[in-house]
C-alpha cells in the first residue's frame, strides 16, 4: 500500500539531496583553481534498482576557466532551484500518501 | 543525514569568501602603506583556494566516504613579491637617498572587481544554503 511508491519517492528525494549536496559544493569551489563541475547521472541512478550511494561524475562540455575551473554558476543556480522544486514536489506527494494511511487508522479509532 | 553535510559546504564558502574579501579590503586600505613592521611598504596579498572534505556535525564516517562533495578552504595566502613602484617625491620621509619612495604595487580597480566576484560568489553560497535548508524544512514537514 504505502511501500512501492512511497519506497520510489524515498529513492528519488535521496537522488536530489546527493545532487544538492553536489551543487552546493559545486558553488563553494566556483573560484577554486582546478576544480571540475560535479554532478549525478541523475537518470541512471533512479533506474539502478541497487540503492547504493550515487556515484559523483565530472561534467563535459563547461567552458573551461583559466585557473582550470570549469564551474558555471548560471548552471548551478538552475539546478539549485530545479532540486529544490523537485523535492517539494516529491514530499508533498509523500505527506498526501502518509495523510491518507494515517486517515484509515483514524477511521478505525473512532468506530 | 547528507542534506547537512550540503548545510556544512555552503558554510565553508562562505567563511572562504570572507577571507579573500577580508584581505582585497586590506590590500585597498593599504594601497598607499609605504612603512610596515617587517619595513618597506605594504605588499598585496591574496588568498589560494582548495577544495578539502567538509567536516560536518554528526556525521559518520560512512557519510563523509561517500563520493566525497568537498567544501572549500583557504590553503595558502599568497604575499605579492613584485617589484614596489618607485614615485619621485623628494620631500617624503620615506624617501631614499634619489628621492624616490617605494609604494606598494596595488591597483585599486583590480582589487575592487575582485571584492564584487567574493561578495556575489558569498551570495551564491546562502542562496545554496537557503534551498538545501528548504528540502530539510519539507522533509520536516513530512511529520505535521
Amino acid at each position: 500500500m504505502l511501500d512501492r511508491v512511497a519506497g520510489q519517492l524515498e529513492r528519488y528525494m535521496d537522488l536530489l539531496s546527493s545532487r544538492q549536496k553536489l551543487v552546493a559544493s559545486n558553488i563553494a569551489n566556483a573560484d577554486t583553481p582546478g576544480y571540475h563541475t560535479e554532478d549525478i547521472d541523475f537518470q541512471a541512478e533512479l533506474q539502478n534498482a541497487i540503492a547504493g550511494p550515487p556515484h559523483a561524475v565530472e561534467v563535459d562540455g563547461l567552458a573551461m576557466k583559466n585557473d582550470g575551473n570549469n564551474v558555471s554558476l548560471d548552471r548551478e543556480s538552475r539546478l539549485l532551484s530545479e532540486n529544490a522544486l523537485r523535492f517539494n514536489v516529491a514530499s508533498n506527494l509523500l505527506r498526501t500518501q502518509i495523510q491518507s494511511i494515517r486517515a484509515a487508522i483514524k477511521e478505525g479509532q473512532s468506530s | 543525514m547528507s542534506l547537512f553535510s550540503a548545510l556544512s559546504v555552503g558554510a565553508s564558502g562562505m567563511a572562504a569568501q570572507r577571507a579573500r574579501a577580508e584581505l582585497l579590503v586590506e590590500n585597498l586600505a593599504n594601497a598607499e602603506t609605504t612603512r610596515t613592521p617587517g619595513g618597506g611598504p605594504y605588499r598585496r596579498k591574496d588568498v589560494v583556494f582548495e577544495s578539502s572534505p567538509v567536516e560536518a556535525p554528526f556525521s559518520s564516517v560512512f557519510d563523509a566516504q561517500v563520493n566525497g562533495p568537498s567544501g572549500v578552504a583557504v590553503s595558502d595566502v599568497i604575499t605579492d613579491s613584485s617589484d614596489p613602484e618607485r614615485r619621485y617625491m623628494p620631500g617624503h620621509p620615506d624617501a631614499d637617498p634619489e628621492g624616490y619612495v617605494a609604494f606598494p604595487h596595488i591597483n585599486p580597480a583590480e582589487d575592487m572587481v575582485d571584492l564584487m566576484g567574493s561578495a556575489r560568489s558569498y551570495e551564491a553560497n546562502v542562496a545554496a544554503i537557503g534551498a538545501v535548508k528548504d528540502m530539510i524544512q519539507r522533509s520536516i514537514d513530512l511529520f505535521r
